[in-house]
C-alpha cells in the first residue's frame, strides 16, 4: 500500500475535518486494508473512528440503538437483540469468519464497498473504478446482480443492510453539522443509478449508529453459500412482520447479493399485507419480488435460491 | 531378505507426532520462518498481459527505492510472456514494503498480443496461438484395442455423457519459497521442497557452481503436493538477488501469487461411451478427451507428471477400447504433478459413466463394480466398506427421497504405485545412549520425523521420544524426493536397516547378546569415547508398491437451492504395513478433505477478457473449511506382509468421484462438471433461469 497518515480523533467534528476528499474512515479496518493492498484506494489519511465517544453501545428501548463502533459479534452474542431482533442476530452471525466478526464493525459493515471479483483485482480498472466497462457484464457474473439501475452488476453484499432493511432501521448519519437520518433504501439508493459508488454516502459523511424500532415485530434472515461458513452470500433474504394471529402484517421482505442495493418491492408488501401465509402466497410473494429479475450468463440459478429463501424466510416468521 | 518383526511392538501403533509440541508452540521453524542474519526480503515483478512481447524490462528506478538492495531482471533480451504472472524481474529489499514499491517502479515495454484462456475457444484452428508455430490443441494420443464398434453394436446397453474438471490451483499453506544466501563459501538455500538433493541439483545448475557448494535445509515445511520438487523460478531469482546484495534473500510467495504461477491440476473435458452385457461386465469403452495444463501444453510441456493426459478406463479392464486425448494450449499458469496427477481426473469421468450404466441395466453400483474391478483387494474392500457404511440399507434408486431436500450414496475407487527406492540413512549411537538418526529426507508435514523415530525406537527398543531424528538436510544421506506416494517406503527401510545394523555393531563392541531396551544405556556405556556411525539403505522385502483404496459418500442435496452437503465419507484404504496408525489416518483424512475441495469448491476461473485468474485469493478461490467436513470414517487394510506402502496419494483419488454419484443418486439427475456448485445443480435441475430470460 502507499503511505498515509493515521489519526484518531475524540471528537466527530475533528473526525469530519480530518478526513476530507483524500481520506476515509477507519474502524475494523477489514474493508479499507484490502482495498489499500491492492490499491484499489490510497487514501492520504486514515481516520481512525474508534475513539469516537457514544459509539460503542447496544442500548435498549422502544428505539434500539446500535453504536457504529459495535462489533458485529456483539450483535451476535447480545441475548436482548437475540430476543428481540432475530433476524438481525442471524444476519450478524453469517458474516465472515469469528476473527473478522471480532474486528468488523456496524459502520464498516453497512459502507463496505463492492466484493465484485473485477473490482477488486489490483489490475482492472473497472466502471466502478473510474473506467469505461463493466467487465462482469460479458464476463463472468455468476456472483452479480439480476437487478440493477446502471451498467455496474455489483450487488450489495452487507448482511447487516439487508436485515436492518427489513426491520425499518434509521442509520443516523453526520453529513457536514447536521445528523441525518437515513432509511436502509436512503442509504443505498444513489447505488441503484450510480455506478461508481458503493452508498449513498460522502467522503466525509460518517455512520453514527443505527436505531431500530421495536414494534414486536418478528424476523428472520438466511442465506445461501458455496460453503458452509466463511462465505460470502450467493443470495440472502430477511423479513419481518407482525404476526397476527395467522396474518402479517407490516411485512418487509428483502433480497440481498442481487442488486446494488437491498432489493424490496412495495408491491410485494401490498400483497402480503393482512395475509395469512400459505405456500401460494410466498410463491404468489416471490413472483411478485422476481418479476423484473434480469438473468445474465452465469447468474440464472440466483433465481430460484431467491425464491427459495422468500418462501424459508417468511416460513420463520411464523414458525 | 530382511524382513520386518513378526510382532511389532512400536511399528503400527498409534504415536504422536514427535514435533507436534514443537509444530503447536511455533518453536519448530518452518522454512518460511527462517530469518537468517541480515537476510532481505525478495518479490517478484510478473507480466501483467496474458501474452505479450516485451522489448524491455527496466528495474533502474527499482533500484533507487529506499531500502532496496537488489532489483535483477528475469532474462535479458526480448522475449514473449505467455501468461498474465510470468516472472519478469526481482527485487530485494529491507522490508516488505519497500519491495512493494520498488514493483511499482518497474517499467515494461510490450506489445499486447492476443491471447486465450478458455479450452473451448483454443483448441478451435483460428484461435489466438499460445505457441506461434504449433496449434493450441496438440496431436492427440491415440489407444486402441479390440474390435469397439462391433462391441458397442452388440452390447446390451450403452450410456454416453461428457464430464468435465476444473484446473485445480496448488495452494499449500505454505507457500513457494525459499531464503538463499550466496556467499563465495558457497550456498545455502533453506527452502520449501519437497526434495532438498533436487534444489541442490537445481541451484547448483542454475547458478553453475558445484554442488558440494550448496546445502539445502528443510527441517519443517508445509505442503507441497507435487508443486514443489525443484528450487522454481522464485529460487533462482532469490539466489541472483542474494548475489546481487551480497546478503541473504528470502523470497516467499504471496497467495496471489500462488494462483498463477506455481502449477496446478489440469482441466479435462472428456466424452465418454460406456457399453456392457446384460450382465454388468464392461465390453466397450470410447472417449475422447482434452485437457489444459496451461500454456506449456502446446509445444514444450511443463512436464513431471503435469500434463493433461490421464489413465482411461483408469482402474478397469474393458476388452474393446478406443481412447483418444489431447492436450490444449492456453495463456496461462502451467501443470505441475498434484497429488495423484491424473487419477482424480480419469476417476471423475470412469465412476461416473459406470454408475451411468449401473442405473441403464438397473444394477446396484456396489454390485457393478464387484463384477468389472479386476483387483481383488479393492473388492474385498468394496465388501468390507459396503457393509460398514450400511450401503444395502442406503443405496435407493435415484432420485427416490421424498421433499425438497434428497439423499443420496455413491462410490469410487483408486489405485496407485507408490513404492520405496534408494534411500541412505544413518544411526549414530553416543555412549551416553543417546543416539541421532539422520537421513536426507525432508518432512512434506506428513510425519515423517515420526516414521523415523517409530522405525528405530522399535529396532532399538526404545521409545520413540528417545531418538532424536535429524532430516532435512542435504549433509545427510541422501534420499530421494518426497512424490508419488513413496517417502514411507523409501525411508523406513533405510531407517530399519541402518538401525539393525547399528544394533549388530553396539552388540558386538559392547560384548552384550542384546543391547536393546533395558540394556541400552548399559552396553552404550560399553563404547568408551567415541559414538558409533552406522550406515544403512533402502533394501527389497520391506515395502513394495500397489495401493488400492476405496470410499463411499452419503450427501443430502437441498433441491430449491442447490447446496450440497457432505454427511459422512467412508474410506478403506489398503497400506501394506502399517508404521504409525495416527499419522495414516490423518494424512487420508487430509486427502479426502482435498478430494471434497476438489469436488465442491475449487476452480481456477480464468477471465477471457483480460486474461487474468479472477479468484487469486481464498475468498474466491474455494477451500474447504471445518463446517464443510463431514464424518470421516477411515478403515485401515492392513496387510503387513507387503511392507510400507505410501497412502498420501489414493486417498484423495475418488472422493470427488464419490461424493458426485452421491448427488447423482440424491437428484436423479446428474451434475457432470466439478465443482458441483449450487449454480450446477441448479442449472441440472432445470431450475436456473436462463441468461436474458425472466421468471
Amino acid at each position: 500500500m502507499n503511505s498515509f497518515e493515521y489519526v484518531s480523533p475524540r471528537t466527530v467534528d475533528g473526525a469530519i475535518s480530518r478526513v476530507t476528499d483524500r481520506g476515509r474512515f477507519f474502524a475494523g479496518g477489514i474493508d479499507i486494508l484490502g482495498e489499500m493492498k491492492e490499491y484499489i484506494a490510497s487514501p492520504q489519511v486514515l481516520v481512525s473512528v474508534k475513539e469516537l465517544p457514544a459509539t460503542h453501545e447496544i442500548e435498549p428501548g422502544k428505539s434500539w440503538t446500535i453504536g457504529a463502533n459495535v462489533t458485529i459479534s456483539e450483535i451476535e452474542q447480545h441475548a436482548g437483540l437475540r430476543r428481540t431482533f432475530p433476524g438481525l442476530q442471524q444476519a450478524a452471525a453469517e458474516v465472515g469468519s469469528p476473527q473478522i466478526r471480532n474486528v468488523a464493525t456496524v459502520g464498516g459493515n453497512l459502507a463496505q464497498h463492492s466484493r465484485c471479483w473485477y473490482y477488486r483485482h489490483r489490475d482492472i480498472q473497472c466502471l466502478k473504478r473510474g473506467g469505461s466497462t463493466c467487465y462482469a457484464r460479458e464476463g463472468d457474473n455468476r456472483y452479480h446482480s439480476l437487478f440493477t439501475g446502471n451498467p455496474c452488476i455489483s450487488p450489495v453484499v452487507s448482511n447487516l443492510a439487508i436485515a436492518l432493511a427489513a426491520l425499518d432501521a434509521k442509520v443516523i448519519v453526520r453529513r457536514g453539522k447536521d445528523e441525518a437520518a437515513l432509511t436502509i433504501p436512503d442509504l443505498y439508493a444513489k447505488a441503484w443509478d450510480n455506478p461508481v459508488v458503493h452508498h449513498s454516502l460522502g467522503p466525509t459523511d460518517l455512520i453514527l449508529r443505527v436505531q431500530i424500532p421495536d414494534e414486536g415485530r418478528a424476523s428472520a434472515y438466511r442465506q445461501i453459500s458455496e460453503k458452509a461458513s466463511f462465505d460470502w452470500a450467493l443470495v440472502s433474504c430477511a423479513a419481518a412482520a407482525k404476526v397476527d394471529g395467522n396474518k402479517l402484517r407490516q411485512v418487509r421482505v428483502v433480497l440481498g447479493a442481487v442488486a446494488p442495493v437491498p432489493y424490496q418491492v412495495a408491491a410485494a408488501h401490498e400483497y402480503l399485507e393482512g395475509r395469512e401465509l400459505t405456500d401460494e402466497v410466498a410463491a404468489q410473494a416471490s413472483e411478485i419480488m422476481l418479476k423484473d429479475a434480469l438473468a445474465l450468463d452465469y447468474n440464472g440459478y440466483k433465481v430460484p435460491i431467491a425464491r427459495a429463501l422468500i418462501h424459508r424466510t417468511l416460513q420463520q416468521l411464523v414458525g | 531378505m530382511p524382513s520386518w518383526p513378526a510382532k511389532p511392538t512400536v511399528v503400527g501403533a498409534s504415536t504422536t507426532r514427535v514435533d507436534a509440541t514443537a509444530a503447536v508452540t511455533g518453536a519448530a521453524k518452518y522454512s518460511s520462518d527462517i530469518q537468517t542474519g541480515g537476510w532481505l526480503y525478495g518479490m517478484i515483478f510478473r507480466s501483467r498481459w496474458p501474452a505479450a512481447h516485451v522489448t524491455k524490462v527496466n528495474v533502474d528506478k527499482a533500484r533507487q527505492v529506499p531500502g532496496i538492495k537488489a532489483a535483477v531482471v528475469e532474462r535479458e533480451g526480448e522475449r514473449t510472456v505467455r501468461f498474465y504472472g510470468e516472472e519478469l524481474a526481482a527485487v530485494a529489499g529491507v522490508s516488505k514494503q519497500a519491495c512493494l514499491d520498488a514493483l511499482r517502479a518497474i517499467s515494461v515495454e510490450a506489445t499486447p498480443l492476443p491471447f486465450v484462456v478458455k479450452e473451448e475457444v483454443a483448441k478451435k484452428p483460428d484461435a489466438p496461438r499460445v505457441w506461434p508455430d504449433a496449434p493450441n490443441l496438440a496431436e492427440p494420443n491415440v489407444k486402441e484395442q479390440g474390435d469397439v464398434d462391433k462391441a458397442f453394436a452388440e452390447a446390451a446397453a450403452v450410456v454416453e455423457g461428457f464430464f468435465t474438471t476444473a484446473v485445480q490451483i496448488h495452494h499449500p499453506l505454505e507457500p513457494h519459497g525459499n531464503t538463499v544466501s550466496v556467499t563465495n563459501d558457497g550456498v545455502t538455500c533453506w527452502a520449501s521442497t519437497q526434495g532438498i538433493f533436487s534444489v541442490r541439483e537445481g541451484l547448483a545448475s542454475y547458478l553453475d557452481v558445484s554442488q558440494e557448494k550448496v546445502r539445502v535445509i528443510t527441517e519443517h515445511m508445509g505442503g507441497g503436493f507435487g508443486a514443489k520438487f525443484g528450487p522454481g523460478s522464485e529460487g533462482g531469482l532469490a539466489a541472483r538477488l542474494s548475489q546481487a546484495a551480497g546478503a541473504p534473500v528470502k523470497l516467499m510467495l504471496t497467495r496471489f501469487d500462488q494462483a498463477l504461477a506455481v502449477g496446478n491440476r489440469p482441466s479435462s473435458f472428456q466424452r465418454i461411451r460406456l457399453g456392457a452385457g446384460a450382465d454388468g461386465k464392461l465390453v466397450a469403452f470410447d472417449m475422447d478427451a482434452f485437457g489444459t495444463a496451461g500454456f506449456g501444453a502446446g509445444a514444450a510441456s511443463a512436464g513431471g507428471g503435469g500434463g493433461a493426459g490421464f489413465p482411461a478406463p483408469y482402474i478397469y479392464t474393458v476388452p474393446n477400447i478406443r481412447v483418444k486425448q489431447a492436450s490444449v494450449a492456453i495463456n496461462a499458469g502451467q501443470g505441475r504433478a498434484f497429488r495423484a496427477p491424473g487419477h482424480p481426473v480419469a476417476s471423475f469421468g470412469m465412476e461416473s459413466i459406470l454408475d451411468e450404466l449401473a442405473v441403464k441395466l438397473k444394477m446396484d453400483p456396489v454390485e457393478i463394480r464387484l463384477k468389472n474391478d479386476p483387483s481383488e483387494v479393492r473388492r474385498r474392500e468394496y465388501e468390507i466398506g459396503a457393509d460398514r457404511f450400511g450401503w444395502k440399507r442406503k443405496y435407493k434408486p435415484p432420485g427416490s427421497t421424498t421433499g425438497p431436500v434428497k439423499v443420496g450414496v455413491g462410490c469410487g475407487g483408486a489405485t496407485w504405485g507408490g513404492g520405496g527406492r534408494g534411500s541412505q540413512a544413518e544411526a549414530q549411537i553416543n555412549p551416553d545412549g543417546s543416539l541421532e538418526i539422520r537421513c536426507g529426507t525432508q518432512d512434506l508435514g506428513t510425519g515423517t520425523h515420526t516414521v523415523v523415530a517409530v522405525v528405530a525406537a522399535e529396532v532399538f527398543g526404545l521409545k520413540p521420544g528417545q531418538i532424536t531424528v535429524k532430516i532435512g538436510d542435504t549433509r545427510f544421506p541422501p534420499s530421494g524426493a518426497s512424490g508419488g506416494s513413496t517417502t514411507a517406503a523409501s525411508v523406513c527401510p533405510a531407517i530399519f536397516d541402518a538401525c539393525t545394523n547399528a544394533l549388530q555393531r553396539l552388540q558386538e563392541a559392547a560384548g552384550v547378546a542384546d543391547a536393546r531396551g533395558a540394556n541400552w544405556t548399559s552396553a552404550c556405556k560399553k563404547l568408551g569415547v567415541n559414538p558409533l556411525t552406522v550406515h544403512g539403505e533402502w533394501r527389497e522385502g520391506l515395502s513394495s508398491r500397489g495401493a488400492g483404496g476405496v470410499q463411499f459418500a452419503e450427501v443430502e442435496v437441498d433441491t430449491e437451492t442447490g447446496f450440497v452437503k457432505v454427511r459422512k465419507i467412508l474410506c478403506v484404504q489398503d497400506c501394506g504395513l502399517v508404521v504409525n496408525k495416527l499419522t495414516c489416518e490423518t494424512q487420508i483424512q487430509g486427502g479426502i478433505i482435498m478430494g471434497l475441495g476438489y469436488a465442491l469448491y475449487e476452480e481456477r476461473v480464468m477471465d477471457s477478457t483480460t486474461g487474468f485468474v479472477l479468484n487469486p485469493n481464498f475468498e474466491t478461490y474455494k477451500l474447504p473449511g471445518f463446517a464443510d467436513v463431514p464424518d470421516i470414517e477411515v478403515i485401515l487394510m492392513e496387510m503387513p506382509e507387503r511392507g510400507v506402502i505410501g497412502v498420501g496419494e489414493p486417498c484423495t483419488i475418488p472422493t470427488a468421484s464419490a461424493i458426485a454419484n452421491a448427488v447423482a443418486n440424491a437428484l436423479g439427475v446428474r451434475v457432470c462438471s466439478l465443482p458441483v456448485t449450487p449454480a450446477r445443480v441448479l442449472a441440472a435441475l432445470g431450475k436456473a433461469v436462463k441468461p436474458g430470460g425472466s421468471v
